[in-house]
């Protein structure tokens, strides 16, 4: 069960509307390595961890890429806001306003659609962990590819503090490994 | 290079356990993404 508190995790803002770079940042909205993706993978593996541990880890973070989710929402729609037909078009987001108008839907930069392809819940808690940690990385340096790609330092702020998250939650994983690993030697020679 | 020790397996990842000792003020710890100063590492950019 989950409790919704009305308020972000952090702020969201953005200097200006860039309707360019909110094609770009949509990516971790419904993109492969994205929030949606993080938080659903998370959410549907703790299941099979073996440990109190490791379901509590993968709970919490699964949660928290949810808060995540809510703030790049929020990101993209400030970048979108009022923009013109003409900066639709020029940014390359015409197809996308055919379909959705400045609505959000779960898709990547190029519009290609969100996919459980995208995740993996294998039933092998140190298969799974390793995915999990892998999808903290490359959510980071999708994070320091986006930073890159903006020259907003508004924007640029809350994306270096969602990148930050991807590090603590790699420990955490990295933590939890080690847990499940332990239990899985002890309960071999038992 | 990292040596092993004789706790530790070839074939096998392993992260070092965090252990509590320094923690931030709630509102640094905000603004950095983390209240523990050891696992902050902020993005410097790419050079190219």
């Amino acid at each position: 069960m989950w409790i919704y508190e009305k308020k972000l995790q952090y702020p969201a803002k953005v200097g200006r509307a860039n309707v360019q770079m909110a094609k770009y940042l949509i990516t971790q909205y419904g993109g492969p390595d994205g929030e949606l993706a993080a938080s659903m993978r998370y959410l549907t593996q703790r299941y099979h961890m073996p440990t109190p541990q490791a379901k509590g880890i993968l709970t919490d973070i699964g949660t928290e890429e949810l808060a995540h989710l809510e703030i790049i929402a929020t990101l993209v729609y400030k970048l979108m806001d009022r923009a013109s037909l003409e900066e639709i078009k020029a940014a390359g987001l015409g197809a996308y306003y055919a379909d959705h108008d400045r609505a959000l839907y779960f898709v990547n930069g190029e519009g290609v659609p969100w996919t459980a392809a995208y995740i993996q819940s294998k039933g092998d808690p140190v298969a799974d962990l390793h995915e999990d940690m892998a999808a903290e990385e490359k959510a980071r340096a999708t994070y320091e590819w986006l930073i890159d790609l903006s020259d907003d330092p508004d924007l640029n702020d809350t994306l270096k503090f969602l990148r930050e998250r991807e590090i603590v939650h790699f420990q955490r994983f990295g933590e939890a490994l080690q847990i499940v690993q332990e239990y899985l030697d002890t309960k071999k020679y038992f | 290079m990292f040596t092993p020790n004789d706790q530790m397996r070839l074939a096998r990842a392993y992260v070092p356990f965090q252990i509590f000792s320094k923690r931030l003020d709630p509102m640094e710890g905000l603004l950095k993404g983390t209240i523990f100063p050891e696992l902050y590492f902020p993005y410097r950019g790419h050079k190219r």
